[in-house]
């Protein structure tokens, strides 16, 4: 009577791990919608935000050379969301299919399938941002900044994709439903992306609403991507700590604190 | 021991003699499903946030943003554009709600678990319809209520008024026999995701979200012949004042229009999807 041989472990590296699990998730972005979402989503926005509002908010008065200009920032946020939630719904699909705690009993670091999941949410977001910045060529948007400025503004875009997508996933893995969590997650989209300064100035909102409409987080995203981009008015803001520093600490805040609790949760062997 | 209690069970049961498919009983065979329809709406709370209270805070939300600036754009209160308009966006998510229960109660069985029952064969899609006719209702009301509370007013008289709740419920059911029709021959989340993005251009291209006078050129034909914008027309003309004939005729239009195309399709699917 001997005891079961246990085959050697096979030797496959953590980066490995993680690249077949990251492949998993992007193969079928080509065939299930969520690359086309990736892609319509800013476009939607940009025609349904743009073309209507123009004339009336140039009547208005916004304070920058063009809407568009004042606008740009908004389409970004936008699709940064999109993404977001679409990170939730892979972080719910997984986590309902059982296949979270699957992976929890595999031999690989118990962090790899967190950040497998939050690559893809980047993949998208990286092709949503592209699309959103062409979206902005397209409607007249210049970017005013030196290079530096804009190479900020894109990477000022991706930390706080990356910050939303980390807490999407969050919420994803722990509501563990698909469908509820798209539609929840839509109260905050609809809130906070027309409730700040995006779309219209903070001076136009009625007063009561004027302090949560400045100070909420994304108004601020929305002022440190104006300053970065620039504009010909001088309007948009001068780069540096007064005017980014608000945006950066709101984005690195989320991440720490999502992407902390985010490892505690799926590192958590238990389901 | 459990036999003898399963066949005293049945045994108590009301036995039916004679037909039950008779159009005679399709009434209360109606009402009975449709009753059962509502309940499980109204009981889900997801659906219910998604078709009354998500409508009536993006009412709120678009008349505190941006109400100021198209009413001194249009020279009228943008209410009289926005109430409409988001009770038509109410109206087609509810719709779009429904269809994935379509779905859902097709793929688990159910329809064709009714399909086997002794009753006739219409309650089933009619029953459908007077929930989605009933729902309709209350999500305007609703919706007219919290535009009440804003500022929106009935100034066209109680014949008016009453005409304005036929608009949505009339663009409702010719929305609504589009989408099962889609739905009932493939109820994907892509289809889901298509029809939100399509009410959302619909919504953001029509004369409810600002007037027509501040689109381009280019896009104020499109934006003028939409059945969204007829429907919003004839509210305001039956709310504010104005011309409503040729708008509510239009409407009528496009709704019948719809339901004369996609109701075939909806009743074969239907009959399809009950039977797999």
């Amino acid at each position: 009577m001997s005891l079961l041989t246990v085959a050697a472990r096979p030797r496959i590296g953590v980066v490995a791990q993680w690249w077949v699990l990251t492949c998993r998730l992007i193969r079928p972005s080509w065939r299930n919608g969520e690359l086309v979402t990736a892609v319509v989503a800013p476009t939607v926005f940009t025609l349904g935000f743009y073309v209507p509002l123009n004339l009336v908010m140039s009547g208005y008065g916004h304070g920058l050379s063009s809407y568009a200009q004042f606008l740009m920032p908004m389409i970004v946020m936008q699709a940064v969301a999109f993404c977001a939630t679409s990170a939730a719904f892979r972080a719910a699909s997984d986590a309902e299919d059982g296949l979270t705690v699957r992976f929890g009993s595999l031999p690989m670091p118990a962090a790899v399938p967190l950040a497998a999941r939050i690559t893809a949410a980047m993949y998208r977001a990286v092709i949503a941002l592209a699309v959103a910045v062409v979206c902005g060529l397209v409607i007249g948007v210049e970017f005013y900044g030196s290079w530096w400025d804009t190479v900020g503004f894109l990477a000022f875009s991706l930390l706080v994709a990356l910050a939303l997508c980390l807490g999407a996933d969050l919420i994803g893995s722990l509501a563990k439903n698909p469908e509820a969590i798209t539609q929840v997650l839509i109260f905050p989209q609809l809130i906070l992306g027309l409730v700040s300064t995006g779309i219209a100035p903070a001076h136009q909102f009625p007063s009561w609403l004027q302090l949560f409409a400045r100070n909420q987080p994304v108004s601020q995203f929305v002022y440190g991507l104006r300053a970065l981009a620039g504009d010909s008015s001088g309007n948009a803001g001068v780069v540096g700590w007064s005017v980014l520093g608000p945006g950066l600490a709101w984005a690195v805040g989320i991440l720490v604190v999502f992407g902390a609790l985010g490892v505690v949760v799926a590192t958590r062997r238990s389901a | 021991m459990t036999t003898t209690d399963t066949r005293a069970a049945a045994a108590d049961l009301p036995i039916v003699r004679g037909r039950t498919e008779t159009w005679r009983l399709f009434l209360p065979q109606t009402v009975i499903q449709t009753r059962r329809l509502l309940l499980r709406w109204w009981r889900d709370p997801l659906t219910l946030v998604q078709s009354l209270v998500f409508p009536a805070l993006l009412l709120i939300v678009l008349n505190t943003v941006l109400g100021k600036q198209v009413s001194t754009f249009s020279g009228a209160s943008a209410l009289y554009g926005s109430v409409p308009m988001v009770a038509l966006v109410g109206v087609m998510s509810g719709s779009l709600a429904s269809a994935i229960t379509l779905g859902r109660e097709r793929d688990q069985g159910l329809l064709a678990r009714l399909w086997v029952l002794p009753v006739h064969r219409a309650s089933g899609l009619a029953s459908r319809i007077l929930a989605e006719g009933a729902r309709i209702l209350l999500c305007t009301t609703v919706l007219f209520a919290v535009g009440v509370l804003l500022g929106f007013r009935f100034e066209q008289g109680v014949l008016a008024g009453i005409a304005l709740f036929g608009v949505p419920l009339l663009y409702g059911l010719g929305f609504a026999t589009l989408v099962t029709a889609v739905a009932v021959f493939s109820a994907k989340a892509a289809l889901v995701e298509a029809v939100s993005l399509g009410s959302s251009i619909m919504m953001f291209f029509s004369t409810g979200f600002v007037p027509l006078t501040a689109y381009p050129r280019w896009a104020q034909p499109i934006v003028a012949h939409q059945p969204m914008t007829y429907a919003i027309d004839a509210m305001r003309g039956l709310s504010l004042g104005g011309p409503v004939r040729t708008a509510l005729l239009a409407t009528v239009a496009w709704s019948v229009g719809a339901i004369v195309v996609f109701a075939v399709p909806a009743a074969v699917g239907y009959r399809r999807a009950s039977r797999r």
